[in-house]
Order: structure tokens, then sequence, then C-alpha cells
């Protein structure tokens, strides 16, 4: 039992250090590249809280995330989207890990369009990771906040901004502390047509290094959008997906083949009311 | 068909600056401050005192200049603008006198709509009256503004300064003497009379944080300056009573006053004379205390001043090593050196002022009751010693055609010399060249020097600088220069001579009035020592370091937004380079129904190495200027907040925090040294008008 405790946790160190980016906490968006943040069609909870101004009906998610085809690297996430009068409002869920150590994080968030020109949101979440080798208080928790800003600066082009856990919110075990990540993104989303964009976004975890991810999506068909890009840190990573749109119904499956550590998947399927 | 078209660019400007005017003048300024505030600091020894910059502009906003009656001096206070624009504005004031409209700027060869943007804010079309109108006392009483200012910081961790030990032995008693004697509240209060420009006076007291404020060793204020200040009042242009600053020719004998040097202004390399003027500033160095006069005959200006003050030293034996201009006195280390040397300056300046030319003389002689002697060390071998020196100057400036060259040549009483000559001319209107040669032998160190210059000593080095700015089309400028320079004499931390060589290259793009954004990239390359080598004989690399910028600004009604991306690369000419990066969001909102301003900034810096550190600008409360150092890995945040109480009421209040996320236990050392990984300080200023 101690083997396999070991092993999963050296395995989880080891993808984590060489995806040298963001730790697993936070789910990756559907878009392409996960390069989410100047997006705005396609909210993401913990990826672009100000894009959750923009849904104009309730909406709900589900989502599964896997790396390197290891069941216990996967990420299970849902959300909800609730449009108001005033300021919209999220609620999501995403869950990593497995039996011996996991993590949590829970989130409520608001935003709000102003007159279509720039969206500000704001959403707070409560992070929990358990501790299987605790004697006490085996779950620890912290509530951070989560900010995000996009602004439509040019006819075509629109600029994001988002800050996760911004000041450095950690938990704190009794022999240990454990960081929950830092990250500032930001990104542009350049429309060469109304079915074609380009994405690009720079991610900075704060004691990591940085992230690039840049991509194209193509909506070829009115149900069908083709996705290619890449992103790269230590490794240069290229990714693919498509995404089909029935009606309300919209289905995206990515993929992402790294260099060193095989195949990253991930399937979301939205409802929109 | 000129009215025609004259009548349309008027029209067209008119659309394009509603609400221009109504801009807040404090963002301008502030944006002009950041401007050239980053990258001077960069490169400066010690902090640089903005504050008289910042009053200028200030002052100019609540009294604007009249274009239908102004002169070269006013113009000149609008750091922004270039000499030949300063030029072209009096050509054409000279030549279309009375303007009819603050819009007929456009029409002024040079000058584009973000210039005239800047300009808005700081001048009016008025009638042509006397700049020496009699003064009224009922007019003294009624129309004279007085205002008050009151600022508390505080860091909220304590430091290691603050921390006494309980005394059980030699040892900690020792420590605990080491020890700051004051409170951790940085304060000032100060006071300001002004009657339009003419009339103005002022008093200020200030302590530092750490300052004993009323204790055993020390009561009330650490630092006290008074001003007053007379303008033209029949053949007398100015007078200064108190402390003032004093600014003639280049600045290559005498120049209290910050000076631009290489900034992304490209054109603007000549510093500003200004002549005599009030210290309002709590800068505890930088002015003169005593007196000066400026008489205009005719256009003959005469100048005389002298100054007593005491400065700070640590002297031994009837000589100090140094002056201490920091001002900070908060241990009894430090109360040692405290006024300990006697200075005293006599000094004098003529200026004939003719519509082409200008020529000026300046002769500066100071005395110390102590020898300044500096440690002796290679690099120091040339600088000032003993406890008399004497400097004089010659300016000049001529235009001819579209070519202006001005200049200064300085010479001191050990017959070294010095001179910075600059030419710069605008051919075409969409493009503006200025080349500047500067040549100070090693051996000249005049202690009031502060002119364009590599380092902060004006002293061994010579060097040419070629600055270009060009508006190639619509919405864009492109601005770069090069600078090639010379030590022929080591300097400190480069110990043989050397070169070195700077460039910066910016694109300006500003598609709509609500949107501007830049590109920059700059590249050093300076000689340094490397330290790890058992080499006897000093070995000196050549160190580049490059660093690029990207900066967005854009606003949506009373919303502002602004981004900013940086990243740098030095090496050190034997390991790996380093890297260095920053990313920033700021986000400002006036609200409609209270009168409340707030700046939001989320800031997060990646700069391992100490050469690859980061300076970005920050919004603070007024007359505050904060540029931290962005070192280590981290995040930083500020709320900066501006509230109206009432009309005469303001207050300001900024809490900023830095949280370092590269497992470091202490940030700082000595008495500064704080347990942790966060920094918190908080400020607040209050301003009172009556």
């Amino acid at each position: 039992m101690k083997k396999i405790c070991f092993a999963l946790l050296s395995a989880t160190c080891l993808i984590n250090n060489i995806n040298a980016q963001i730790a697993p906490v936070v789910p990756s968006s559907s878009s392409i590249a996960d390069a989410s943040v100047a997006v705005e069609n396609d909210w993401s909870a913990f990826r672009n809280t100000a894009s959750l101004a923009y849904i104009d009906h309730i909406e709900l998610s589900m989502q599964y995330e896997n790396h390197s085809m290891i069941r216990e690297m996967s990420w299970k996430s849902a959300q909800a989207g609730l449009n108001a009068k005033y300021f919209n409002i999220g609620l999501s869920f995403s869950y990593f890990g497995y039996s011996l150590y996991n993590e949590m994080i829970a989130g409520v968030g608001f935003a709000r369009n102003f007159s279509d020109k720039f969206s500000m949101g704001l959403q707070f979440n409560y992070y929990t990771a358990y501790f299987s080798a605790g004697e006490e208080s085996r779950y620890r928790g912290a509530l951070f906040p989560q900010a995000g800003i996009s602004s439509h600066i040019l006819p075509r082009l629109t600029i994001g901004f988002q800050a996760f856990n911004p000041f450095q919110a950690i938990i704190k075990t009794e022999n240990s502390q454990k960081r929950i990540p830092t990250i500032y993104s930001i990104g542009t989303n350049y429309e060469f047509s109304k079915n074609l964009v380009w994405l690009t976004q720079i991610d900075k975890e704060v004691s990591s290094d940085f992230r690039f991810a840049t991509g194209f999506e193509y909506t070829m068909l009115r149900q069908l959008t083709v996705k290619l890009g890449a992103y790269g840190s230590d490794y240069l990573v290229p990714s693919i997906g498509f995404g089909l749109h029935l009606d309300k119904l919209h289905f995206n499956l990515n993929g992402e083949l790294h260099p060193l550590l095989g195949l990253n998947t991930l399937a979301n399927l939205k409802y929109r009311f | 068909m000129k009215l025609k078209k004259k009548t349309y660019i008027v029209s067209l400007i008119c659309v394009l600056t509603i609400g221009v005017q109504a801009q807040d003048v404090r963002d301008n300024t502030e944006q002009i401050i950041a401007d050239i505030y980053e990258q001077v600091s960069e490169d400066a020894e010690t902090e640089i005192d903005f504050t008289s910059l910042y009053e200028d502009l200030i002052e100019l906003a609540e009294n604007p200049v009249n274009l239908n009656n102004t002169n070269k001096e006013e113009l000149e206070k609008l750091q922004f603008l270039s000499d030949y624009q300063i030029q072209n504005i009096l050509y054409y004031l000279y030549k279309c006198t009375p303007l009819n409209s603050i819009y007929e700027l456009q029409l002024i060869d040079g000058l584009d709509m973000t210039d005239i943007r800047h300009m808005l804010p700081f001048v009016s079309i008025g009638e042509c009256e006397s700049k020496f109108q009699k003064i009224y006392m009922r007019d003294l009483m009624r129309y004279g503004k007085n205002e008050l200012y009151m600022r508390f910081d505080r860091g909220l961790e304590t430091k290691e300064g603050y921390r006494y030990l309980p005394e059980e032995d030699k040892e900690t008693s020792n420590q605990n003497s080491k020890k700051y004697l004051g409170d951790p509240f940085y304060s000032y209060l100060k006071y300001r009379f002004h009657f339009r420009n003419r009339i103005q006076a002022g008093y200020t007291a200030e302590k530092d944080a750490g300052e004993q404020f009323w204790g055993n060793q020390h009561k009330g204020y650490d630092f006290y300056s008074a001003y007053a200040e007379l303008k033209n009042f029949g053949k007398m242009k100015t007078l200064v009573i108190g402390d003032y600053r004093a600014n003639f020719g280049q600045g290559l004998v005498m120049r209290t006053d910050f000076s631009m040097g290489k900034s992304a202004y490209v054109l603007q390399v000549n510093p500003r004379s200004g002549g005599l003027k009030k210290y309002s500033s709590t800068n505890e160095s930088s002015f003169f205390r005593g007196g000066g006069i400026t008489f205009k005959l005719g256009k003959t200006d005469l100048t005389a001043f002298y100054s007593n003050k005491m400065l700070d030293g640590d002297t031994i034996n009837g000589s100090f090593p140094t002056i201490l201009r920091d001002g900070l006195h908060r241990t009894n280390d430090n109360l040692k050196t405290k006024h300990t040397v006697n200075e005293q300056v006599l000094g004098g300046n003529i200026s004939f002022t003719h519509s082409w030319f200008q020529v000026g003389a300046t002769l500066v002689h100071i005395n110390l009751d102590k020898s300044l002697t500096p440690e002796k060390n290679i690099y120091n071998r040339f600088y000032f010693s003993g406890n008399k020196q004497t400097a004089g100057s010659i300016n000049y400036r001529f235009r001819w055609q579209k070519l202006n060259f001005s200049g200064e040549t300085a010479i001191m009483d050990n017959y070294s010399l010095a001179t910075v000559n600059s030419l710069n001319f605008s051919p075409v209107s969409r493009v503006g060249l200025v080349a500047l040669y500067r040549y100070f032998s090693k051996d000249y160190d005049a202690l009031y020097a502060n002119t364009f210059s590599e380092t902060s000593r004006v002293n061994n080095e010579s060097g040419m600088y070629i600055g270009a700015e060009v508006k190639p089309v619509k919405f864009w400028k492109l601005s770069a220069y090069i600078d090639s320079y010379r030590f022929g004499w080591p300097k400190f931390g480069i110990y043989a001579p050397s070169i070195g060589k700077d460039m910066l290259i910016q694109a300006d793009y500003a598609p709509k009035r609500n949107v501007a954004m830049l590109w920059r990239f700059k590249l050093e390359e300076k000689s340094h020592n490397f330290t790890d080598t058992l080499s006897t004989m000093p070995v000196v690399l050549s160190q580049p370091k490059w660093q690029a910028r990207y900066q967005l600004n854009y606003s949506f009604g009373r919303f502002k937004f602004k981004n900013q991306l940086d990243v740098n690369g030095f090496s050190d000419g034997v390991n790996t380079p380093g890297y260095g990066f920053s990313a920033l969001q700021d986000v400002s909102y006036s609200f409609l129904q209270v009168p409340l301003t707030l700046d939001l900034r989320l800031h997060i810096f990646d700069a391992q190495n100490f050469e690859n550190r980061i300076y970005t600008y920050e919004k603070d409360v007024l007359y505050a200027f904060s540029i931290p150092m962005a070192y280590g890995q981290g995040t930083r945040y500020y709320l900066n907040m501006r509230y109206d109480v009432s009309r005469n009421l303001s207050l300001w209040i900024k809490l900023a925090q830095t949280v370092y996320a590269d497992d470091r236990t202490t940030i700082s050392s000595s008495n500064e040294e704080i347990q942790g990984n966060r920094k918190t300080d908080f400020r607040f200023l209050l301003k009172w008008k009556f």
C-alpha cells in the first residue's frame, strides 16, 4: 500500500514538474491550448471569470480531464451559470486526485457586462486538500478570490486578464504548508472573421515558468468547430480539438500530446437553456 | 481656402478633444512622470526627487500658461515638449499672436494630437495682459490660496530596527544602541501659500520612519524648511528667500533640479534652466538655504545667490569622506553625522536672450568648513577633494532655420573642462532629430553639476547620443535613440577604462482616443568588474542587459485600465543569462455620485537575480512617488484611494502589500529586516485648502 501511495505521489510530482505550469487544482478550459482568458462566448469558471458576464441563458456544464492516461491524474468538474439583471452568477466545483490525496475547489462568482465594452468578474473560491498522512483535521482549506477583466479594445480585438489567488493564500498543516497556485493570465482574442479566431495567452504561476499558448478556432459549420494550437513552457505541446454544437448542447473534445508524458485529454459537455 | 482649412481643423479638434478638458490633470501629470521616472530610476544611484517636476505641473494646471502672453521659460516647464516644439510654438506665437482658440495648436509644426492632449490642462488662451500687474493687499487676501498637507506612512510589519533586546549583557546593550531611536511612522506637515504664480511661501517639517520625534536624543521634526518667492515685481524677475533651487545653463555647474537624461522622450536631452525657484520638497540635501535674486534688465537677466547650510558627513579630524545625502537620522551613529559640515555657496549668472540666440555665463564658488577627503581608491582618485571649489561656465543657444544648437562649456579651478553640446532639428513636421555630444574630463567634479550623462556624477565620461522621433503614418509614433559612451578612467564597480552603449526603440500606437499602446525595447551594454575571479588584475567584462515592454492603456467611461508586460535578460559575461518577468493589471474608477477615486493594481513578478530587477511606477498619494523594485518571485497589489470630503478637504489612502513566493523567511536586512514573506505599507495624506 505504501509503495502504491509513494508511486502515485511521485507520479503526481513528476508530472506537475514536467508540466512546469499550473498546479493540479485548476482544471483547464475547453479552449484550444487552454488559451481562454480572452474568450467571451465560452465561460470557464476557473479560467475566465469575466466571461460569466456574457452568458444570456442559464447554462450547465460538466468536464472530465485526464493527464498522461493515468486515472489518478484526472479532474472532474462542474459549473452552473445563471444570468441576472445586474450581474450574472456562477457556481463551480472541481475535484482532483484519488482517495489518499485529493484537492477540491468550489467557487461562487459574479460578473457584470458593461455595455458590451468590457466585463469584470470576481469569484470567491474555497479550496480544500485532503492529507491522508495527518492524524487530525485531514481536510485543510482556504478561501481566496479570483478576478478577471475582458475588454473590447478594438473592434476585432479583445484582451483578457485574470488573477487566480492574487493574495497568495496558503493552507497550513501541523508540519508543513501547501501553496495554492497564484496564477496571472493575460491574453488576446483576435477575430479574423466571425468564424475564425486567433487566441494567444501568457500564464505565470508565481513560482513556476511562464506558459505561452496560442491557437486558432475555426467554426467551419454552424455545428462544428475545429481547433489547432500549442502551448509551451519547458516543452512545446501541440493541441488539437473540436467542438460540436447541436442546438443547446455543446460538446468539446481536446487532446494534447506532451512529448514526454504522453496524451492529455479533455471532454466538456455544456447545455445552454 | 486657408480659413476653411483652419476652421475645419479647429472643428475637428474640438470634436476630438471633447472631454479632454475635463481630464484629470493628476492622471496626465502622473503619466508624464511615470514615463520618465522608471527609466531614470533604474540607473540612478540615489533616490530621485520628482517633487519639483510634479509641483511645476500641478501649479501650471492651476495657473495655466497664457499662450498669448508666454515665454520660453514658462513653456520649458512642460517637460514633455521638446526644444524644437517649444521653438516652433514661440515662432508660431510670434507670427500669429493673438491665438483665438487653443485648437490652433494643431497648426504648429511638430505638435501632434498626443502632445496637444498633454498640453491642454496646462495652457489657456487669454488676453495679452501684463505680467507685472500691481498686486493689492485685498486681492492677496481674497485670491491667495492656502494649503495644508499632512502625511503619515507606516510599514505594518515590525522591522528589526524597532525590536529592542532585553539588556542582559554588554553585547545586547551594544546591539540595542544600533537600533532606531524613533517610532516607525514617516510623517510630514506642509503649508503652502500662493497668489497666482507671483507670490509663494511655504513651510515643511518632516521626519523619516525610525527618527525620534520626541525623546532624549531629539525633539521635534528632523527636517524643517521654509521659503518665500516673489516674481515679476518691476525689474525684479525673481526673489527667493529661505530654501530654494538654482538651475543654470545645461547643468554643468549648477543644477539642483532633476535632470531628465535618457528616457522614452528621446528628443528631450537638454536640461531646462529655470533659474532660481522655491524649494518645497522633503529631500534633505538638494537645495540651497539663503537667498537669491534675478533682475531683468531689458534682454539681460542678472542673478546672484548665496547659501549657507549644514551638511551631513562623518567627520574625523576636520575632514569627511563623503557628503551623506539620504537625510536619515535614525540611529545614534546617524545623529553623530548630522549637520557636521557647514557649506557656503555664492554664485551668479548673467544671460542675454535675443530672438534667435541666447548666451549666458555662470560662476559658482563653494566653501566647506571641513575638508572633503574621499577614501582613496582607484576609481575616485580624481574626485573633488578639499574645502573650496570654484566653477564657471558659458552656455549658449542658437536657432538658424530649423536647426537649434545649444550647449554649455565649463571649467573648474583645477582647470578641468566639461562640455555638452546638442543639435536638434525637425526637417519635416513628422520627424524630429537630436544629436548630443558630451565630454567631462576625469578631474572635473563640480559638486552641483547635474546634466545629461550616463551616471549621476558628471565626470570622467565622453559620449555621443542620437535620438529620433518619427510619425510615419497616422496613429503611429516611433522613437529611438542610441548612445555610445566611454569612461576614460576607472569608475565605481569598473576598475579599468571602459566603453558602453545604450539603445532604445519604442513604437506608440494610439488608434482611438481611449486606447493607446506601446512596445519598447532597450538594450544596454556596459562593463563591470567580474568579481568571481582570483586574478590580481581587475577583470572587466561587458555585460549586456535587454528589456522589453508592452503597455496598453484604455478607458471606458469612468473606468481606466492599464496592462503591462515586462521581460528582461542579463548576462554577466560568464554565467548563464538570467531573466526577469513582470505583468500587471491596473483598474481605476472615479465614482459619479461620490467624490471618490479608486486605483487598484495586481502585479506578479519573477526576477530571481538582482540584475533582472524590474521597476514599475505606482499610483500613490499626492506628491508621493513610488517605484518599487520587483526582485525575487512574488506578487504585489495595492489600493489607492482619493476622497474629497468637501471642496476644501481631500484625503488619500494607500495600502500596498508585497508577498514573496521564493521561500524566503525574511525580507531586507539589518535594521530594515522583516520576519516572514509579506511586506505591507500604509500611507495617508490629508490636504486642506483654505
